[in-house]
């Protein structure tokens, strides 16, 4: 039998102070960055704030510098450039425009008159374009508020209505700090918000969430046995260890199956796999050491058990 | 043993289904362009219908354009509004079956957007055209060139005045206090306007007295002269460089305030080629609708005596009369044709048209304009005008690209979360593999038949079911290795293992089901695609991950060790 990980007994209650710290303070970045991405003041993506990409090859290579430069004396000094490595074109690159105006819509044809006026000696042909009014980023803000604000909720009360009010509250909280550690790396990282990260992002809290359902199980199903408060906890911490290597098990090839996304998926999905894999590595740590510590905080300061 | 008989049947009905419905897309998908090409030759049109019952794939896996629109309906009365947006789709509708495109998506969105989907078609600036054009065709008649030369002359006065009051003003601005800018804010904003126009005169400042004493007609120069009798219209060709100017000329309040009511500018539909050099055209026109383009019957594209793209048509009954008399009674006159508010063409009424006209393209217009034209004049005219808010064109590299990597990557994912469970896990794993190949399997089959659309995100979503479907298997493998290590038998341990894990599986799936579902509800078109492939892949999962490999271990009476 090869098993990921032998039977264990690490006291992880004991840990919980450490753990607390490190992720008081992933929350407080998180939510700064949550409050800028907020007040607008984050790296949303075109889908949010709309503004247009192009998306096209050259002949020859050229330098991104250039072609940055070119499009920028062109009326466009916010552009940025990207160039597709491994792409089944060579020489095929982004252009990217922020917050065009509603009246602009023509934004993507002109800069491809730019390039080409540019660089007359080096063809540009365009492949794609992906323009977006303001509008629709403002419409798409919305709804995007209202998936997260869904899915929370939706969580929230499932969880309260299979197991208890401090189950639901701790597995929603510790769901949050996982998307919150992901929010504050993109943020630190300058990195794009955009929709599919978002999408990303709550998939990741369905994950994550389920990652707490199945140690809330353990619990639930050693309690039946327990019955003193000194108990509650050795339970917990039992349950913790019988359902690592399971955690391990499961998180290690689902992380196999997202590596292998960022290496081969290609950049549309790059973004997207970066924020589940990171978010699942978290979510892991902080079923143990944010959602199950909750539940053992919570009950040293309930009153005692009336059972 | 009972349950044991169910489950194979039910297996093998759910397998028979998942073939057929999974048939034509497996067989499109394993064919070579040669194959198709071949099949398309035997039987014309076979390889589209085989496209059409295959699962559909999105704008961004096989190229097309997307666009969203908005209907203006603060342009029209609000007793039109009411189904503007269900009419505007019917023309669009119309307009689009006109390209041939296949299984194109229109549908609306919200209160005031369409949502035109057409897939393979690439030529993003015929499709803005196509959907975006309200074709409102009028026909107009041309003011006299008495009248226009009054009108101009009327413009010039007002721009060589307002550049004199400009220009002492700045003079006594400089000479006083050049810093102190009490002028209230609708004058500054004049004079922000006349700046501009003085800035982009490349005569400079102090040119002004001498040249500008007509502005605006200097950049004018006639083009539009009877054919019979040479009198002069009041059509002009404009320098492309100038027109921006003159625009901003003609917008100012005082110039909009000495435009009669009944006399319209118009500048012509496209630019075209004059002497090496690239000019539009300007007409002053009478107002007044002589005649409407709904009237027009059979109209189609056609050519004309010098082999020009014309749009044909005809027209009966009291439409014809009315036409008669309209051409009739202007012969030797311009008759502009205006779509949009912008003019096609002017051309001179040679002799009275009763049933049979045609629409003269303009200068510079090509075959294919002809065709949009006969195309949006076929559909009618959309109830509102509308606006492009979204433009999304996948060219075709960008497609196959996406197509090849997200192969690649469910490939590879694939059989390495096999071969992890192979090796960590043995048979059992194996059993478990088998348990996730029908998952992908079913899902794939389930995604053609419901007409669900792959897309990038969705390949994504298939991804992410292979690792999450594993999840399911990895905790009943482990409650079993946990039930066997307190020493029950392989039987018993295996039973409890399915037994004890099933509530957590039944919990862990609904978690996932709540974030498909609110991903879908605000999803757009990928990401729909990823949290329908995502909600399908763990509905299916329960059933593959729990019952297959159950009914797998149940083929044994009798374990005497377990390989797991």
């Amino acid at each position: 039998m090869l098993r990921i990980i032998g039977d264990t007994n690490i006291n992880f209650i004991g840990l919980r102070y450490k753990a607390f710290i490190i992720s008081g303070l992933v929350i407080i970045i998180g939510l700064v960055a949550f409050i800028m991405i907020l007040m607008g003041k984050g790296n949303m993506g075109l889908d949010f704030v709309g503004g247009t990409m192009v998306q096209g090859n050259f002949e020859q290579p050229v330098s991104i510098a250039d072609l940055r430069d070119a499009v920028a004396a062109g009326g466009f000094p916010e552009a940025s450039i990207q160039e597709l490595h491994r792409h089944n074109v060579p020489n095929f690159y982004i252009i990217r425009v922020k917050e065009i105006t509603a009246s602009d819509m023509k934004a993507a044809d002109r800069i491809v008159e730019i390039v080409k006026e540019h660089f007359p000696q080096n063809a540009f042909t365009k492949d794609s374009e992906h323009t977006i009014g303001p509008a629709v980023g403002d419409s798409l803000r919305k709804s995007a508020r209202w998936a997260i604000l869904i899915s929370v909720l939706g969580m929230l009360v499932y969880l309260w209505f299979r197991f208890d009010l401090r189950s639901g509250v701790a597995a929603t909280v510790a769901t949050i700090h996982d998307v919150l550690f992901v929010l504050g790396m993109f943020w630190i990282m300058d990195k794009e918000i955009s929709l599919l990260v978002v999408t990303s992002l709550l998939t990741l809290a369905g994950y994550s969430l389920t990652d707490k359902v199945v140690v809330f199980d353990r619990i639930r199903e050693k309690l039946k046995k327990f019955k003193l408060k000194a108990e509650y906890v050795g339970a917990i911490n039992k349950s913790i260890n019988e359902v690592l290597s399971r955690t391990l098990m499961t998180g290690l090839t689902v992380l196999l199956v997202i590596l292998i996304m960022l290496i081969f998926g290609g950049e549309v999905l790059y973004d997207f796999s970066l924020a589940l894999f990171v978010g699942i590595v978290v979510g892991t740590y902080s079923s143990i050491f944010v959602a199950c510590m909750m539940l053992v905080e919570w009950e040293a300061r309930s009153p005692r058990r009336a059972k | 043993m009972k349950g044991q008989t169910w489950r194979f049947v039910i297996t093998g009905l759910l397998v028979v289904l998942a073939v057929v419905g999974f048939w034509n897309t497996f067989r499109l998908w394993t064919m070579s362009s040669d194959d198709k090409a071949r099949m398309d030759e035997i039987k014309p049109g076979s390889v589209a219908e085989l496209e059409r019952k295959a699962m559909r794939l999105g704008l961004d896996l096989q190229g097309g354009i997307h666009v969203v629109l908005r209907v203006k309906m603060e342009e029209i009365e609000p007793s039109a509004r009411v189904d503007a947006v269900e009419r505007a789709i019917q023309v669009i509708r119309n307009r689009v079956d006109f390209t041939g495109v296949t299984e194109p998506i229109i549908q609306k969105q919200g209160d005031d957007r369409i949502i035109v989907d057409l897939p393979g078609y690439t030529d993003a600036e015929r499709a803005e055209e196509l959907i975006g054009q309200t074709a409102q065709l009028q026909f107009k008649l041309m003011e006299t060139q008495d009248n226009a030369n009054l009108l101009l002359a009327k413009i010039d006065s007002i721009i060589v005045a307002s550049r004199q009051a400009e220009k002492a003003a700045s003079e006594s601005g400089e000479a006083t206090s050049p810093k102190t800018d009490e002028t209230p804010a609708d004058t500054s904003q004049k004079d922000d306007i006349l700046a501009e126009l003085l800035g982009s005169d490349s005569l400079g400042a102090e040119g002004i007295e001498d040249v500008e004493d007509n502005p605006f007609t200097q950049y004018l120069e006639q083009f539009l002269r009877s054919s019979k009798s040479g009198s002069p219209w009041p059509g002009y060709m404009v320098a492309a460089k100038d027109k921006k100017m003159l625009e901003k000329m003609l917008a100012m309040p005082e110039i909009q305030r000495v435009i009669p009511s009944d006399v319209q500018l118009a500048w012509s539909t496209r630019s075209e080629i004059a002497n090496a050099q690239e000019v539009h055209r300007l007409y002053i026109l009478k107002n007044k609708v002589q005649f409407l383009g709904k009237y027009l019957e059979n109209i189609r594209m056609s050519r004309g005596q010098f082999q020009e793209p014309t749009v044909d048509f005809r027209l009966t009954g009291q439409a014809a009369s009315a036409f008669a008399r309209l051409t009739g009674s202007n012969i030797d006159k311009p008759l502009a044709i205006v779509i949009d508010e912008k003019v096609e063409s002017a051309p001179i009424i040679n002799s009275k048209i009763r049933n049979d006209g045609q629409i003269t393209m303009g200068q510079g217009a090509t075959l294919d304009d002809a065709k949009n034209l006969e195309i949006v004049l076929k559909s009618g005219a959309l109830p509102a005008p509308v606006e492009i808010i979204e433009k999304n064109v996948v060219g075709p590299t960008m497609g196959s690209d996406s197509i090849r990597k997200g192969l690649t990557a469910s490939i590879i994912g694939f059989f390495s979360v096999v071969l992890v469970m192979l090796i960590f896990y043995r048979i059992s794993g194996l059993i478990a593999d088998i348990g996730m190949f029908f998952n992908i399997f079913f899902l794939m089959a389930a995604m053609s038949v419901m007409g669900v659309t792959l897309t990038m995100p969705g390949i994504a979503g298939i991804i992410l079911t292979v690792g999450m479907s594993v999840d399911s298997n990895v905790l009943i493998l482990e409650r079993i290795r946990e039930e066997l290590r307190t020493g029950k038998t392989v039987r018993a341990s295996i039973d409890a293992g399915y037994d004890r894990a099933l509530v957590t599986i039944i919990d862990s799936h609904v978690t996932t089901l709540i974030t498909a579902g609110a991903l879908f509800l605000f999803g757009s078109g990928p990401i729909k695609g990823f949290a329908v492939a995502l909600f399908w892949g763990v509905v299916i999962s329960l059933y593959t991950a729990v019952i297959i490999t159950k009914a797998i271990y149940d083929t044994r009476k009798g374990y005497k060790t377990l390989s797991i």
